[in-house]
């Protein structure tokens, strides 16, 4: 032994060489997602008088690829629907998140809670009943406004922390009353939150390419919130369908097989096996090369 | 008692020369002060029903609840330092996210009752801490169906996932009881508090054993059970508090639930009735009196 | 100030103010994808100050790139609005999260403010803590350009305007945002009488300038307009609504009035 403490217990330099630090500090800095992996495509949603409808395809891409099909809309509770757009692994990661927050919600909703769940039928299938020990009626004191600015304050939060979660996301459901009206009826309720933490909302949105090809087709239904009062829900979920088959058409990352949430007063009805109807592709008859080419 | 002045009761985690730990001991006689709480493990769920003393006519009635929900599923009900019984429903909250959050699946009430159990137990260990002054009962639904993967699509694959057997049956209600000690078995029934010794001796009278028992019997009777419990301090006003959690096809869907109060009110007159022999049913008006 | 991050954007983009992410200057390089944290919704302000009152104003539209986000997105934020004797409002234009973000922040601040002190801050004290806010951020901005309004202890119209990292000063009129250069001079020309010299005052360095004097209501309301009707058919960032905010020692008033939506 000699007198050097910080020497003890350790193997000697002068037998083994002098111990190698390098691997112990990363030799680079830390890093976070700089590219989302595999994506999902379009989220559209439109308001109508009493509630709102939304819809988003179960394709997951791996770029290019087609790689599997994903849970493309969540619900949250029987007031807010969420539909995903961007990494599906961070939508995964969210899922989870809201659904520890949904149960920690629901701790607190004590009394009364007892009637709502016992009113509500019970020849539910299989499924139906599975899907109910996650997040039917948690959580009902957060109306879809308040899960939109919880959820634009954390994907907010984390860009700043240059670690974004890769989404573009839309909130769709009922909004609470506002405090100076608490009697107020829920309205419609209809916004979307990006990576960035960039919140909007309008009588449509569309995400991704949505965007470009389905949001100008949705304006032409629901051009203002006057609009929105004037229009019933069959004509909104036509409008959202006939949207879907021209992404179809046109939007090569995407899937004939969509899921579509529809929320009014009455709760969320969700649909995750929706198909593209009635497709025709002679328009892509005429077409060659770039569609610029006559022959 | 003998061991007083001997000196092993002065810190947790030392025995006296029979074996005993006395803190754990003394913690128990806590909880024997406590309001009678008991759970019955029926065939399609579980109740659990507390006799919540009135301490002061300046609380509010039917608010500050004591049996609290662990995740959806479950509930927990205590007898003993209602601090310490708060402590524990939060560490079991803490355990049960967790196991979510490692398996997307809710933990089941076994599960629960295991860690609890150790949790509980590490508090008899230590010369720093004391044991828990609660006696507390678990009970919850676990579910019979498989639940959805992340990302599963529709009804999912259909087959794979879970390994699961066909035709097996899987979950169903479940009722634990862990006391200062750790020590947790479980239970048909289970009963703690003050009144536990009368609340027993009712509780194996229902031979619950064989599994009968529906879940609204269940509730008439644990709601009878706590008005007998509670003739030995007929003195004191007490507030009845019950919740229940029931199959999935059940009243609450697989879900912890507060008794409805129509049903609750009904147990309550049932319950009254029973006491009061098969005479009159003409005390309604003190028996509203007591239910505020 | 974009130079801060190694990541920023080149100039070689489309029109837009600033790009999304830097993109290959040629085919053969692979492609960059960096996270970028911010990005340009477009978008003007402007705000004008006179004797008795304030003018604050902004268009709705927010935008991505070439896309139209939503036709209603204000920019405009009426600060502590549960205090009736507030008179504070901020806007807000560049990169709408932080932006809201900011007035947030601000209005958490103005209330802490009313709470300790017991009383509604001066427009002057709330102009500096507004300054800090954002000076607090100086290496990593919020990405607008902000203008705050007020009556300041005199009753006046008080309006300062900042740049992103929290240099401020107090002015007569100030346009922000996408059409900034489009208004500005406008706002020069007809509030402060930049440029108009008195009939007669001579020639060359005898031109004598016009005095500016305080504007009316309503002249104000009527230059405000004209300049997003204009800035409207300039820019295809800016339309939609036109959201106004006129505080007046009465209170804070909203108005709306459509812009095209083209």
């Amino acid at each position: 032994m000699n007198h050097l403490p910080q020497a003890w217990g350790r193997p000697r330099d002068d037998i083994y060489g002098a111990y190698n630090h390098a691997h112990l500090a990363p030799s680079h800095p830390t890093t976070h997602t700089q590219s989302p992996i595999v994506t999902g495509t379009s989220v559209i949603a439109l308001k109508f008088r009493g509630g709102v409808v939304i819809a988003a395809d179960n394709l997951a891409s791996y770029g290019s690829l087609a790689l599997h099909r994903r849970e493309a809309a969540e619900k949250f509770n029987d007031k807010a629907v969420l539909g995903f757009g961007g990494d599906v692994s961070d939508m995964q990661y969210l899922d989870r998140y809201l659904n520890a927050l949904a149960i920690r919600e629901n701790y607190s909703s004590g009394s009364g809670a007892g009637e709502k769940a016992s009113s509500t039928s019970t020849d539910a299938s299989e499924e139906e009943r599975a899907e109910s020990l996650d997040n039917e009626g948690a959580g009902t004191g957060m109306a879809a406004n308040n899960l939109h600015k919880y959820l634009q304050k954390l994907l907010y939060r984390r860009r700043s922390d240059f670690n974004p979660l890769w989404n573009h996301i839309l909130i769709a459901g009922l909004s609470s009353p506002p405090p100076n009206a608490p009697d107020a009826s829920p309205q419609p309720f209809l916004k979307s939150v990006d990576l960035l933490g960039t919140a909007f909302g309008a009588p449509s949105l569309a995400t991704g390419f949505g965007a470009h090809l389905a949001q100008p087709i949705l304006r032409r239904v629901v051009p203002d919130e006057e609009a929105v009062k004037k229009i019933d829900e069959a004509t909104a979920v036509e409008a959202i369908r006939e949207c879907m088959k021209v992404l179809w058409y046109r939007d090569a990352r995407s899937l004939d097989r969509y899921s579509l949430a529809v929320v009014t007063k009455e709760g969320v009805r969700l649909s995750e096996d929706e198909r593209v109807e009635g497709q025709s592709w002679e328009f892509a008859e005429g077409i060659r090369g770039y569609g610029t080419q006559v022959v | 008692m003998t061991s007083i002045g001997t000196g092993y009761d002065l810190s947790n985690s030392v025995f006296s020369p029979d074996g005993r730990n006395f803190q754990v001991e003394y913690a128990m006689k806590a909880v024997e002060n406590g309001g009678t709480a008991i759970g019955i493990r029926c065939k399609d769920g579980v109740v659990l029903a507390l006799e919540k003393l009135v301490t002061s006519k300046l609380l509010k009635p039917g608010a500050n609840k004591r049996i609290s929900t662990v995740d959806r599923n479950m509930g927990v009900v205590s007898a003993g330092l209602t601090p310490d019984g708060r402590h524990f429903v939060s560490r079991a909250r803490d355990e049960a996210a967790q196991w979510r959050s490692l398996y997307k699946a809710p933990i089941p009430t076994a599960a629960l009752a295991n860690r609890m159990g150790s949790y509980v137990q590490a508090y008899t260990l230590y010369s720093s801490v004391r044991p828990f002054g609660v006696t507390a009962i678990i009970g919850g639904w676990d579910s019979e169906v498989e639940v959805p993967v992340d990302g599963q699509v529709g009804a999912g694959p259909a087959v794979g996932a879970g390994g699961k057997k066909e035709g097996e049956k899987h979950g169903g209600p479940y009722l634990y009881m862990i006391e200062p000690s750790g020590l947790y078995w479980g239970y048909y029934g289970a009963a703690t508090g003050k009144g536990r010794q009368a609340a027993k001796s009712e509780l194996e009278k229902l031979d619950l054993a064989a599994g009968n028992l529906t879940l609204e019997e269940g509730v008439k009777e644990a709601a009878r059970i706590i008005y007998v419990a509670h003739e030995d301090s007929k003195d004191k006003e007490f507030e009845l508090e019950m919740t229940w959690v029931s199959s999935l096809s059940g009243p609450t869907k697989g879900r912890h639930e507060e008794v409805p109060q129509k049903l609750r009110e009904e147990a309550e007159r049932l319950a009254k009735k029973s006491l009061e022999g098969d005479d009159d049913e003409d005390d309604k008006p003190e028996g509203e009196k007591m239910e505020e | 100030m974009a130079a801060i991050f190694t990541g920023a954007p080149p100039n070689s983009g489309p029109g837009y103010s600033f790009t999304q992410t830097p993109a290959p200057t040629s085919a053969s390089e692979p492609r960059q994808h960096a996270f970028y944290p911010y990005t340009d919704n477009g978008g003007s302000t402007l705000g004008i100050s006179s004797s008795t009152f304030t003018i604050l104003a902004g268009d709705t539209r927010s935008t991505s790139g070439y896309n139209i986000n939503t036709r209603y997105a204000p920019k405009l934020f009426h600060i502590d609005s549960a205090d009736p004797s507030s008179r504070l409002v901020l806007s807000v234009v560049g990169f709408a999260a932080d932006g809201e973000a900011l007035a947030e922040r601000l209005d958490t601040v103005v209330k802490m403010y009313r709470y300790q002190h017991g009383k509604t801050i001066s427009v002057g004290a709330a102009a500096q803590r507004l300054s800090h806010v954002l000076y607090g951020k100086r290496f990593f901005p919020y990405y607008v350009h902000a203008i705050l309004g007020g009556l300041d202890e005199e009753g006046k119209g008080a309006l300062y305007s900042y740049d992103p990292v929290g240099s401020y000063e107090r002015e007569q009129c100030r346009a922000a945002g996408a059409a900034a250069s489009l208004i500005m001079p406008f706002l020069d020309n007809q509030v402060n009488y930049k440029n108009q010299y008195m009939a007669g005052s001579g020639v060359g360095h005898e031109l004598q300038q016009r005095d500016p004097r305080p504007l009316e209501r309503k002249e104000v309301e009527e230059l405000v307009r004209d300049a997003f009707t204009s800035a409207v058919e300039r820019h295809i960032e800016v339309g939609d609504g036109l959201q106004m905010m006129v505080i007046t020692k009465e209170g804070v008033e909203e108005v709306y009035r459509e812009l095209k939506k083209d």
